[in-house]
């Protein structure tokens, strides 16, 4: 199956690459750590928000996690913009791999970066006294959710990509997406806490029901509606995947 | 159906009839091309910028799709049966094409496993192609630290891991300086003696089209004005001259005339220009005519048309380098920020 083969390729490229700089994964822990070493501890203090009987910064911790996950994979779509600037994406083109093949591959191996990347946070959140559930079944099934969801936000990037296609303009749609899915989300708060336009739209952010699935994975253990949550990161990813593969010649031309 | 193999002519490695390609609804990057390639040739398509030969490159690849006509790589349709013609073609882009966060053997590991060369064979064909073009030293070092040329060669040794029937490379010795070229052009050489592999390059150098290749094709805005080997390219611009010094006045400029090879004589003030068809093998008995007829020649020279006469004689213009420097700047910078 040379779909496939193409596919497991992508994700070692992506590892490989991951090997030999590893600079960036920690620069991108960074941000993670002052949310849940400063901003959780401090906004836990004041006990403004409902959490439901959790500590405030174990609250946030899927939250911090995702948004730091969703913004490797948002950025992938950097990663497909310089390689059509070089040849690369040509190069690949011609490969017998199917373009489909091509989008979901490149679109996953977002996903390998983005679990590396959650492993780097992990440990940083276990320091400052997050209490995980402890179940490594149940965090392996986090990780799978954290994958297959940058996936998806991945797919959703070169979209993007192919309608941009040069890295300057690029650069600042990656973060006008991130965080408004992101303060839209129930990473940080309940949604029944926002307004209710934003309600609403924290019903249809995919990064809501991430984060639902990931809290129940690794804090709370309640898993009651993982199976909706799974339902919808799987509706997002082909969605997603469908409309960029669709959309990747466009890129090409 | 008869009328669409009509064009496919035995023996051929590349056909394509009456090819166009529209940018956009306005740009006409190609206009009408005819060509056929013979399978285990060296092809040049040789043309100033934006002529075209990228775009033909790119829909010979199965890239990007005509706006009308046909194309077909050894029998099969680059529209139709494209995953096909993937299968039996490698292909060098103009700009650069690997992963220089990798080294150079983990980017042909991974373009191994795209293409699915089975594990077994994988170390074997590696290593083959890595030593074909002299990387084997350099194999494990990160692609950042390599020369232009070893980019270069890095690519078309990832372009030859499947052993291509036809190997297409778009301007593969841009922006490198002429040792390198050179390099770049033994360990094709090679390849090609050793596999017969059809070999198609996209080229604005007029001196590697007129050194490597077997045919040339030449393309000026989209259209293909005439193809041929270098000799017959040049020879139909018109005969080579030579330029003769006489130190006798007792020249008559019609006994020449006479002989058979000499097309024409020009006097001019103290020089006689002869044309005729071949210089080199006319100079010999030219001389010998001249020392019976008592006449002593003091100095000779030859000349002979260019690609750039050709260019100017089909192309209506002079074929211009201009432009090219940002392009090479551009692809060093891109090489560098990798
Ligand atoms: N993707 C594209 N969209 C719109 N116009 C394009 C595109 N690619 C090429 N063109 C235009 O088509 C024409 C032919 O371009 P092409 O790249 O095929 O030429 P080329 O001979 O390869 O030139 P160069 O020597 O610069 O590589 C040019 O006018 C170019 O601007
Ligand atoms: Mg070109």
């Amino acid at each position: 199956m040379l779909g496939l083969s193409a596919l497991w390729a992508m994700w070692e490229l992506e590892l490989r690459r991951l090997r030999h700089d590893r600079l960036e994964l920690y620069t991108r822990a960074v941000q993670p750590l002052l949310w849940i070493g400063v901003f959780g501890p401090i906004m836990g203090a004041i006990r403004a928000i409902p959490t439901g009987g959790i500590p405030y910064t174990s609250f946030i911790t899927p939250g911090v996690l995702i948004q730091s996950t969703t913004f490797v994979s948002i950025f992938y779509g950097l990663t497909i913009v310089w390689e059509r600037e070089s040849g690369i994406l040509k190069k690949l083109l011609v490969t017998p791999a199917s373009r489909a093949s091509l989008v979901v591959g490149r679109a996953m191996a977002a996903g390998v970066r983005a679990v590396v990347q959650a492993l780097v946070i992990v440990p940083i959140a276990l320091l400052v006294g997050v209490r995980f559930y402890p179940h490594p079944l149940y965090f392996l099934g986090a990780l799978g959710v954290i994958f297959l969801s940058s996936g998806g936000f991945a797919a959703l990037s070169m979209l993007v990509a192919s309608f941009l296609k040069t890295r300057e303009r690029f650069m600042g749609i990656g973060q006008a997406l991130t965080f408004p899915l992101f303060f839209a989300s129930n990473a940080l708060y309940p949604v029944a806490m926002m307004p209710k336009a934003l309600q609403v739209f924290a019903q249809v952010n995919p990064m809501s029901y991430v984060v639902d699935a990931v809290r129940a994975l690794i804090i709370t253990g309640d898993t009651s509606r993982l199976g909706t949550d799974l339902l919808a990161i799987l509706a997002f990813d082909l969605l997603m995947f469908a409309v960029a593969s669709a959309s990747f010649r466009r890129i090409i031309e | 159906m008869a009328l669409v193999y009509d064009f496919f002519v035995w023996g051929s490695a590349i056909t394509t009839s009456n090819i166009a390609k529209v940018y956009a609804r306005t740009v006409r990057a190609l206009d009408g091309v005819d060509l056929a390639v013979a399978e285990g040739k060296i092809f040049a398509l040789l043309g100033p910028n934006g002529a075209g030969k990228t775009t033909l490159m790119r829909i010979l690849t199965t890239q990007i799709r005509p706006t009308a006509g046909e194309a077909r790589v050894f029998g099969l349709d680059v529209v139709r049966e494209g995953a096909k013609v993937r299968k039996i073609i490698g292909y060098v882009p103009q700009e650069m094409s690997v992963w220089t966060d990798l080294s150079g053997y983990e980017n042909l590991l991974i373009y191994a496993k795209i293409y699915g060369i089975p594990p077994r064979d994988r170390p074997r064909l590696l290593d083959e192609v890595l030593t074909k073009l002299g990387l084997k030293e350099a194999a494990r070092n990160l692609v950042r630290t390599y020369s232009g040329g070893m980019i270069r060669r890095l690519e078309i040794a990832s372009a030859l891991l499947i052993r291509p029937k036809v190997l297409f490379l778009d301007e593969p010795t841009i922006g490198l300086d002429p040792s390198a070229r050179k390099a770049v052009w033994t360990e094709l050489g090679k390849f090609k003696e050793g596999d017969g592999v059809t070999i198609f390059f996209n080229t604005h150098y007029m001196d590697e089209a007129d050194l490597y290749a077997e045919e040339i094709g030449i393309i000026n805005q989209g259209k293909l004005v005439i193809v041929g080997t270098a000799m017959e390219l040049k020879r139909s611009v018109g005969g080579e001259v030579i330029t003769l010094s006489l130190k006798s006045n007792a020249f008559a400029p019609e006994r020449l005339r006479s002989l058979s090879f000499v097309q024409d004589v020009i006097v001019a003030e103290e020089e006689v220009r002869v044309v005729v068809q071949d210089a080199e093998t006319s100079l010999p008995s030219l001389l010998e005519f001249l020392r019976q007829d008592g006449v002593s020649v003091t100095r000779v020279a030859m000349t002979k048309p260019t690609l750039d006469d050709v260019f100017l004689k089909y192309a209506g213009t002079r074929f211009e380098a201009g432009g090219r420097v940002s392009e090479v700047r551009q692809m060093r910078r891109m090489i560098r920020r990798g």
